[in-house]
């Protein structure tokens, strides 16, 4: 029974505890570990198409850079309020439209917000940023430029780390009010109220409002959507281009690193992956017990 | 694996054949100081702290010297004496969370020193991988030239970060642990893949559960009425969410079923919400916790044991519910299949359909008759495991490690860097060599020589029974 | 009877000296080294050499004056409060048990516990410091329950003998309890 104890092994050794078997206490036998198993449930990747996904995350980089660049030429005088309003409201309009169209392709299964209730919630927003765009404008007049510039960059960088790309409609509150922040300082620095108005429209058309057409987009039209994120891409380096080279050359390498080289090193890395399961694990319960309670 | 493992048993086995029969002889008649190991003991309460006990009780019995290191437990600290002169020491170690020490890896270190070098101790048990102080000692004894053996009481994953690290410091102190013991076959695997082990240097050596104590009494059963006794700590592990959604269902398609819960924990609540929702007041009873002595009265008066664990490396509970005469329903995780032989549990996926058809399955055999009497369900469990089998193998192991060669220094830290991959084997071989070290300097504040040996209480000239020894109490404080 | 010599249980030499005035009547006295002039010296010189080199930086006559007041208060305080050179044990059979220590500076410190108070006298053993040790000590009974034991009084708390000391002692004392009722 002890270890290295004579064994003779006329009887098959049995995985049982009950029964004294003729083996010593430290045999092993050749079924030891048959039942590990390993990597299971494991997630093949094809390159191409982590690529695909990972152009949302590119997308999203592309939008912030495009709203740096808006900025940018507001605060150079360059763009007139009346004309990124005038803009942003076709934008709207023509993105409200493709939304419906969308939508209607396939109806879904809860109550659908009436027109109404979307006019009257655009009206709220705008006439309330309308009004308070005199406050917000003088609210970060005491905080040195350096200081917003820097508050402005975190904020924004916090909006790309938790903006949720699995699912970015409706955008996730974190991320989103970290965008409405960033644009806050920013337009704060403009000229006039007009401009921190129409910079505030503009940001919640680009972090509210765009991620929710590009989700439903993705949903119902795989394929332009690629190709949206492709042109949100170069319009992003693009724009950044016109105002900074090096900005535009930076935008570009994080776009490529993010879409191009990211993939590859979790391809590359997926091979070494050694998950092992067996029948020590905890048993995990799958079905949902809360009914039996509330 | 399993090819390569059994020639060199082969081997091992025939040298040991030509080496005669006089060194067997020998073997059988040596002796061990022993030290156990662990942060969980009495005034705790656990499958660990009796599991420790038990054996310590058996190999006093079998002659040899067992003493017992563990933390302080509040005013509870210093030397202790427990029956038939079994001495615990109680360190006054600080605890940092569910009863395990902080570990610095020295600090232990002088008290450790002191206690294995005044009870001459030849063999250091550590028990729990939860026990930050049985790593500590099983390092501690590598570092002072003894040998070790190891005992792992539960299972764990790989797939969180704790586990991770909890694994890798398994494998620093198992790397040079001459022999693992595991209480079943799976936790034996489990072992093997979390340290990195030789499987020849594990035995598996199942807990054991008194049966004298858990014996049937068909007369406390009502007999107009099916009870299922279910008694567990209740906490998500033992799979009380299962319950919660076993309960409702079966007591409304069974009005005669009742349930009998023992033990205590946060999952009260989800029972409770149950019992509230489903108006089952009379039928669900909630014992809150139960002292040892009162758990086997509250399973006379079952017919049915259930036990919904998600995970258990040998589950006692089982074997008491079917030694006191229940039929068993059981979750089939960790090593419970290994446990009772098919005819005597009846297993069941751990999901609340699963569970509730095999307790339907139960329940219409209770129903029509065709189960087995308590009396003889009690007699062929009753011999399946005991503490004095456990103490014979365990004594085995230890002749075994005896006789081994504990590692030099230099070969231990050369193992520490081979076994433990680059960076962790590097760090803990920094810190084996700080650890003797530390030693030396301890040696030198208070050489071996001037240390007291201690008056033996049980083991070969042991004073427990003996009236001319000198008298001692078993009151002690620190000074 | 003559003396003995023991160790404590840091291995210096300690002497114990066992004096039988009558068969119920014995004394033990332990006595421990004189503190070695040595150590004086160096403890003196060290303390002395630090304030120098303070007084270098600081260029304060201040930092000298202090060092050699607090050498002196302190050896003084060592001598009147810590130092036992002297540690004895008096057991009387059927009146009770006097310990007394004597320190370095003559001071002496005396303790009576009548016989009807004291339960037993017993070795144990308690973790000190990193050390884990046996000591004599003498069990109270408690006076609302008399199998009880109310607190336990160290014997020989300075010196600290070592076990086979302790067993000389243990063995006469209970010579004598077991002769008294």
């Amino acid at each position: 029974m002890g270890p290295d104890s004579a064994p003779d092994p006329p009887v098959p050794w049995r995985k049982v505890l009950w029964e004294r078997q003729p083996f010593p206490d430290n045999y092993v036998d050749g079924r030891f570990l048959e039942e590990l198993r390993r990597n299971e449930g494991l997630r093949q990747y094809h390159y191409w198409a982590v690529v695909k996904e990972a152009g949302s995350v590119g997308q999203q980089l592309s939008c912030v850079a495009i709203f740096i660049t808006v900025w940018l030429y507001m605060e150079q005088g360059l763009l007139s309020p009346e004309v990124l309003l005038l803009t942003s409201l076709v934008c709207a309009m023509l993105g409200y439209g493709l939304h419906q169209v969308l939508a209607s392709t396939v109806d879904s299964g809860d109550e659908p917000r009436t027109r109404l209730a979307d006019l009257q919630s655009a009206a709220i927003f705008l006439s309330f940023t309308y009004g308070f765009s005199p406050v917000l404008k003088t609210l970060t007049e005491s905080v040195s430029t350096d200081t917003v510039y820097a508050m402005s960059a975190v904020m924004l960088l916090a909006h790309l780390i938790f903006f949720p790309y699995t699912q970015p409609s409706p955008p996730g509150s974190l991320s989103l009010n970290a965008a409405l922040f960033a644009s806050v300082c920013l337009a704060s620095r403009l000229p006039g109220a007009l401009h921190t108005f129409a910079m505030l429209s503009c940001a919640l058309l680009v972090f509210a409002l765009w991620p929710c057409l590009l989700q439903r987009l993705r949903e119902k039209a795989p394929s332009q959507f690629t190709g949206v994120c492709v042109g949100m891409c170069i319009g992003g380096i693009g724009g950044l281009g016109s105002q900074s080279l090096v900005g535009a050359v930076l935008l570009a390498l994080a776009l490529g690193n993010v879409t191009f080289f990211c993939p590859l090193l979790l391809i590359t890395l997926q091979r070494q992956k050694d998950n092992i399961q067996g029948p020590w694990d905890e048993a995990e319960i799958h079905e949902d017990l809360s009914h039996f309670i509330q | 694996m399993g090819q390569r493992g059994r020639a060199v048993l082969q081997s091992n086995a025939s040298q040991q054949e030509s080496s005669g029969t006089s060194q067997d002889a020998l073997k059988h008649n040596r002796k061990h100081n022993i030290c156990m190991v662990s942060d969980f003991f009495y005034p705790n309460m656990g499958g660990v702290e009796s599991h420790i006990y038990l054996l310590s009780q058996c190999l006093i019995e079998k002659g040899h010297k067992v003493v017992i290191v563990t933390h302080s437990y509040g005013k509870r600290k210093g030397v202790r004496y427990l029956t038939n002169g079994l001495k615990v020491y109680y360190l006054p170690l600080q605890v940092m969370y569910n009863q395990s020490t902080v570990t610095t890896c020295f600090h232990s270190l002088p008290l450790l020193r002191c206690v294995l070098v005044r009870e001459r101790i030849t063999v250091v048990h550590a028990h729990s991988s939860f026990s930050a102080l049985a790593h500590d000692s099983l390092f501690h004894a590598k570092t002072m030239g003894l040998n070790t053996v190891f005992t792992d009481h539960s299972l764990f994953g790989f797939a969180d970060i704790s586990s991770v690290l909890t694994n890798k410091l398994l494998t620093i102190t198992l790397c040079d642990t001459n022999h693992i013991v595991c209480v079943s076959y799976t936790s034996k695997e489990n072992t093997v893949l979390r340290a990195a082990l030789n499987p020849e240097i594990v035995s598996v050596i199942p807990n054991a559960v008194e049966s004298t104590d858990f014996t049937p009494d068909p007369s406390q059963r009502r007999d107009d009425r099916i009870t299922i006794v279910v008694i567990s700590r209740l906490v998500y592990r033992k799979g009380i969410d299962l319950l919660g959604g076993i309960i409702p269902e079966l007591c409304l398609k069974h009005p005669d079923l009742n349930f009998l819960i023992g033990g205590e924990g946060p999952k009260r609540l989800v029972l409770e919400e149950v019992r509230e929702k489903y108006q089952l007041h009379d039928r669900v009873r909630l014992l809150g916790a139960l002292e040892h002595k009162d758990v086997r009265n509250v399973l006379v008066q079952g017919h049915i044991f259930l036990n919904t664990s998600l995970t258990e490396a040998f589950c006692m509970a089982i074997v008491e519910g079917a030694s006191c005469g229940l039929q068993v329903v059981s979750t089939c995780v960790g090593g419970i299949p290994e446990v009772l032989p098919e005819d005597l549990i009846t297993l069941c996926e751990p999901n609340v359909r699963s569970l509730c058809a095999g307790l339907e399955k139960v329940i219409a055999r209770q129903r029509s008759g065709a189960v087995p009497t308590p009396a003889s369900i009690h007699a062929r469990v009753k011999n399946l495991y005991t503490w004095r089998n456990v103490a014979e193998r365990t004594e085995k192991v230890y002749d075994r490690v005896v006789g081994e060669e504990v590692l030099p220094l230099h070969m231990r830290i050369q193992r520490l860097r081979s076994h433990c991959g680059p960076v962790a084997g590097s760090i803990f071989a920094f810190v084996a060599v700080l650890d003797f070290l530390f030693l030396l300097l301890l040696q030198w504040l208070v050489p071996d020589q001037i240390m007291d040996l201690a008056v033996d209480a049980s083991g070969p000239f042991g004073m427990w029974n003996q009236e001319s020894g000198i008298k001692k109490r078993t009151s002690s404080q620190k000074s | 009877m003559e003396g003995e010599s023991f160790t404590d249980i840091n291995g210096t030499p300690i002497f114990l000296d066992c004096q039988s005035h009558s068969t119920f009547c014995r004394e033990f006295t332990v006595t421990s080294p004189k503190v070695p002039v040595t150590k004086v010296i160096v403890f003196t010189c060290s303390i002395w050499l630090l304030a120098y080199a303070v007084f270098l930086f600081t260029e304060d006559t201040v930092v000298l004056t202090s060092a050699i007041l607090i050498t002196l208060v302190s050896m003084m305080l060592y001598v009147h409060l810590v130092k036992v050179e002297q540690e004895t044990l008096f057991i009387i059979g059927s009146l009770g048990v006097q310990m007394s220590s004597s320190y370095a500076s003559g001071r002496e410190t005396t303790t009576f516990i009548e016989l009807n108070k004291i339960k037993d006298i017993v070795i144990n053993e308690a973790i000190y410091m990193h050390q884990i040790i046996y000591y004599l000590c003498v069990l109270l009974k408690d006076p609302s329950d008399p199998d009880a034991v109310s607190s336990v009084v160290p014997l020989f708390q300075s010196s600290k003998p070592r076990l086979n000391c302790l067993m000389k002692v243990y063995r006469s004392c209970q010579e004598i309890l077991s002769k008294c009722p």
